[in-house]
This record gives C-alpha cells, structure tokens and sequence, in this order.
C-alpha cells in the first residue's frame, strides 16, 4: 500500500513539474475558462426570458445551470478519454515502454497517471465556481457540498469504468476509440449538459437514461443549486452505483484482455 | 549455477495490419509476418554478449520478450533461472532494459527527476533513493548536469542518462537496444568503454547488447550471437564465427606486371571463390589483389603457380585474416542473392 502511494506521489509529481514548464500554456487556460464563463453569460442573458420553464426545476437561471454542467463535465471527460489518453501519450512520446519493464503494474500506471488530471479539474470547477459567484452573480448558497461530493465521487467511479474501456480499446486500436468517443458526442448531445432533458423528443430522453452522465449531471445541479440532500438524492445516487457496479468490475477484466492481446501482437508500445 | 539468459527454441509470428482491400476481399484471412524463428541462445553470467544483426533481423523483438513486454508465440526465455512468461513480476528487478530511444525520458524534467521517478517505479526504499541517484549520475558522469532538463542533454548525455537508469536496481543483467547509435567517435569510445571496463569488469554485471555494428561487437563482446530474419546464423566468440569461414583462404597478391585480363583469368580458376584490386594500390607500383579461394591442401601453392603460369611477376604473396565484416556477409549472403 505504502508503495502503491508513493508510485501515486510520484506520478503526480512527474506530471506537476512538467506541467509547471509550461506557463504560457497555463496562463491561457485560465484567460480560455474566463472566455468560456463569459459566453455562457451573455447567452443567459439572450435566454432569460426565453424557455425559462424547462430549467424551473434548476432555479430558472440558464447560467447557473450551464455553468454547473461545463465545470463538471471536465472531471467526466477526463475520466473517459483521459485514461486511455494516458496510454497513447506514453506510447507516442515512448515513456510507455520504460515505465513497463519497472515493477509497475499498467492498473498503477493509469489510475496513478491520472491524479494530475483529476486535480486539474477540480482546480478548473473551482475556478468556474469562484468566476461564477464572484463576477456573475452565481448563488452558491443552497449547496449541498456533501450530497454534491458524493455525486462527484461515483461520477468519477463508474466514468472511469468507462475510461478503462476506452483505455483498452487504445491500446489495441492506438486511434479510434469508439467507447470514448460514443461518450464524449453523446454527453454533449443528450445528457442535458447544455440544456434540460425537457427540452429533447421523448425518444432521445430515454435514450439519455442509459447513459451514467445524465444522472451525475443532474444529481450534481440539485446539490448545487436546490441544496439536495444525499436522501433526496437517493434515486440518483443508487442508479450511479449501480452503473459503477457493473461498467468498473468488466472494464477490468476486458483491459486485462486487452493487455494480452497488446503483448501477443507486440503493440503494447507502439502507436 | 543456471545461466543469466537461456532461450530455447523461441518464435514470434506478429500480425500485420491488412490493407483496405484485404479487409474487403479477404476479411477472415490472416496476414503475419515471423520475427523469429526457432531462436537457441545461452548466455553465461559476467558475457558482455553481442546480439548482431541488420535492421529486421529480430534484436528487438528478442529483446522485448526478455524484457517480458511482447509474449512468444512458441518456445521459453529464462532470466536467471526464472520464466519471462510465466513470472514476469520475478523478472524485472533482475533485469536492467537500456532503451536506446531517448525518448523514454521526460523532456522537460531534470536528469536527477527522472532518475528519482523511476527509482520510485523500481520500488526502491524512499531513503535509499537520493544515495543511489546521486551515485549513478556520478558513476556515469552526469553529477554537474543532474540539474538540468533533460531537453538539454547531448545525445552521448542522454545515452549514459539510460545506462543510469538501467542500473537503478543494480541488476545482475542490463540489456542495451543500440546503446551507441546516433554518437561521434569519441563519445561512442567513452560509451563502449564505460560498459565493458566500468560495468562488465568492475561491477561484474552480464550485458546483452543489440548491435548492427560490426567494430563495436568485434570491439566489446566475449560472445556473440548472429541473427538474420530471425533466425541465428551463428553463435560463440567472435575468433570462433570467424573459424566459420575455416574452409576459405585469403590472400594479398601483388603482380608487378599487372593488367586488367589477368583479373579474370585469376577468377577462372578453379579453386578462386573472389578476386578484386585493393583500393589502396598505388599506380606505378605492384597491383595489390586480394583473393579468397577454397582453403584445401596446396591450394595456396596452386594458386601461386597458376597466376605465374599466366605470365603473372608477383612481388608479393601475403595470407590475410577474414575480418567480423567478412564473416557477416558471409552468413546474410546466401539467402538474400
């Protein structure tokens, strides 16, 4: 365990330190969310009396319910196309290779390779958060920060199920992963992060119902927004676990299958 | 004692990615490609081993097998008595992979950095980490760039960086991929120096280095191996490959009289397999020629008489050696005219 942590620290040293190289980079990130807050706000401003019905539920303030959706679908996107991410950086810049003939398990080396980007969104939602309130009149004061953690927590478990997933089909397919990118589209689309799911056909809301997105984007506003407790988001957090119960335990094992396949075929490090 | 590495019987069939109209045409037909075929190798404890060969010969696949990153199709490898297949976690402390490629470090972290992060990955105890990063920079002579990116490294640098790294947990086998490719002279010298005296001798460890360079193994290896189209050609010391080539002759022949005809009628005779001018002939002096023949009894004598019988002055009659040069194309020759 001590090992497992301090393989962790490592990692999350390796990529802060080498992202800390880059601070132009940084500096536009910044400059880039406040753009992105800004955007948001004025298209809110153009909606405010426009299809207020349909984010009711949410407080009726486009802006706040956007802004909770972009902020948190960094933490989701990273979790699905992140990973596998992960594995085709190490075999394009072929610090794959090193890291493999080292003690190291490839389970370590994703989940411990992903830290930095797990921070990196927290650090990218907060910021949203303070833009919001400090400068746009988000309220903040309802939330739910338990109810809202604990959403995050299984929204981060059952996406990162679908991340390994993802994960295996790079390491056997190096380009054209067909999970993450199913995801990445179909979260933008249907799972109500630019808009409520009242807004779409009857067909394409059930559709949105399998996906684990939809539920931890709207679990994660009610937290925020109404103040939701973890009771009354109990249906929400019970459909979450059962997603993480059965996507988590079978990406394991077809990334185990994957691995093989990789060796067999001598492509583990190639891309 | 087992020995440090010992392969038996080992191949590797690759599948090859099918064009568009295989896909289409031929969709359940599979396309491989062999990388090796049958591979019998040993290797003792303390060999600096040379695994020669040309691009595609396989090295690196025999590599990766024993470094447990690819699986064989058939056949075992054992690392120090330990099955790379069947207990790769057992393997990796024993073994030290020195990746040729410079980039398997990170760029924009300082040399000391990568050491420490792969330090950390090669579960070496937290306090014993500095100590033993600081002594291999010094051992490989990086003490005054340890602090620097590694972005700023010289190629001959980043070279030594991966031997640093490849003793991390001071194996007992370190496996270098090309360790001079890419260098001047003076910092290749340093290179093969710093493995043969400092690693072999001093510290004792078993090297297997892949090389397609001919002088380097010549230079270096107690025992070599030579692989062609996955397949070894030959296998021993480098006088032993040579004594390969035990059935063939060569001479320096210099002809005072020397004109072109007399070539190819040198090359008529029976016993003569090659004859060519050496480069290095001065005109107005004797025509210097080198010629491999059939090395049966008298055959040198034979050939003496025959070039005096075509009106041949020699002024000179000189057995030469074959060089590793020789004997390499000697083997590769057959199937590739």
């Amino acid at each position: 365990m001590i090992i497992l942590l301090r393989k962790m620290k490592a990692f999350f040293c390796r990529d802060l330190l080498s992202e800390a190289t880059y601070k132009i980079a940084f500096i536009m990130q910044m400059v880039g969310m406040l753009v992105s807050v800004l955007t948001y706000f004025f298209l809110s401003r153009l909606m405010a009396d426009i299809g207020t019905h349909h984010l009711e539920a949410y407080g009726g303030n486009y802006f706040a319910f956007v802004l909770i959706g972009i902020a948190f679908i960094s933490y989701l996107n990273f979790s699905i196309t992140g990973l596998s991410g992960i594995i085709r950086r190490g075999q394009m810049l072929g610090t794959l290779e090193a890291i493999l003939v080292t003690p190291t398990s490839i389970p370590t080396v994703i989940f411990s390779s992903s830290l930095y980007g797990f921070f990196w969104a927290t650090v990218n939602v907060i910021i949203y958060l303070i833009f919001g309130s400090l400068f746009f009149g988000l309220d903040l004061g309802h939330a739910n920060l338990t109810a809202a953690f604990t959403i995050l927590l299984l929204t981060i478990i059952s996406s990162t199920g679908l991340g390994i997933v993802s994960a295996s089909f790079i390491m056997m397919l190096k380009r054209g992963d067909p999970v993450g990118w199913l995801f990445v589209q179909l979260s933008g689309l249907i799972c109500g992060l630019y808009y409520p799911l009242s807004v779409l056909p009857e067909w394409l809301q059930t559709a949105a119902k399998i996906m684990p997105v939809t539920y931890s984007l709207e679990g994660m506003r009610m937290a925020i927004l109404n103040g939701y407790s973890i009771t009354q988001l109990a249906p929400t957090i019970l459909t979450l676990c059962l997603f993480s119960i059965m996507i988590l335990p079978s990406s394991l094992v077809l990334f185990q299958k994957a691995l093989i396949k990789a060796k067999q075929d001598g492509s583990l490090t190639h891309y | 004692m087992s020995s440090a590495i010992r392969v038996s019987n080992l191949s590797k069939v690759f599948p090859v990615t099918k064009s568009y109209g295989e896909l289409l045409f031929h969709p359940f037909r599979k396309k491989t490609v062999t990388a090796l075929r049958g591979i019998d190798l040993q290797i003792e404890k303390g060999d600096l081993f040379g695994l020669l060969g040309s691009n595609g010969a396989g090295k690196t696949t025999l590599i990766k097998i024993l470094c447990t990153l690819v699986l064989p199709t058939k056949g075992t490898a054992y690392i120090d008595g330990v099955d790379v297949c069947k207990d790769p976690g057992r393997i990796k402390p024993k073994l030290g992979y020195v990746i040729g490629d410079e980039r398997s470090f990170y760029w924009r972290l300082t040399g000391r950095q990568n050491l420490r992060f792969f330090a950390v990955l090669n579960n070496i105890p937290q306090k014993e980490i500095n100590p033993r990063v600081s002594y291999l920079l010094d051992l490989v002579g990086l003490t005054a760039h340890g602090e620097k990116m590694f972005k700023t490294y010289s190629t001959g640098m980043k070279k030594m960086l991966a031997i640093a790294r490849g003793m991390l947990t001071n194996p007992d086998i370190l496996i270098m991929d090309e360790p001079t490719s890419g260098l001047d002279p003076m910092v290749s010298r340093k290179i093969k120096n710093f493995i043969k005296g400092t690693l072999v001798n001093i510290e004792g460890k078993t090297v297997l280095m892949a090389t397609h360079n001919l002088a380097e193994v010549e230079q270096l290896c107690s025992r070599i191996a030579v692989l062609d189209r996955g397949e070894v050609k030959a296998t021993g010391t480098v006088e032993e490959i040579k004594a390969t080539l035990s059935n063939r002759k060569r001479f320096v022949v210099g002809i005072d009289n020397f004109q072109k005809d007399l070539l190819e009628k040198i090359e008529s005779i029976s016993t003569v397999q090659n004859a060519w001018i050496k480069k290095n002939t001065k005109p107005f002096s004797s025509t210097q020629i080198e010629i491999e023949i059939a090395g049966e009894k008298d055959s040198a004598s034979q050939l003496m008489e025959s070039i005096l019988a075509m009106g041949g002055r020699i002024s000179l009659f000189q057995e030469s050696s074959f060089s590793l040069e020789d004997v390499f194309s000697q083997l590769l020759i057959p199937k590739s005219a």
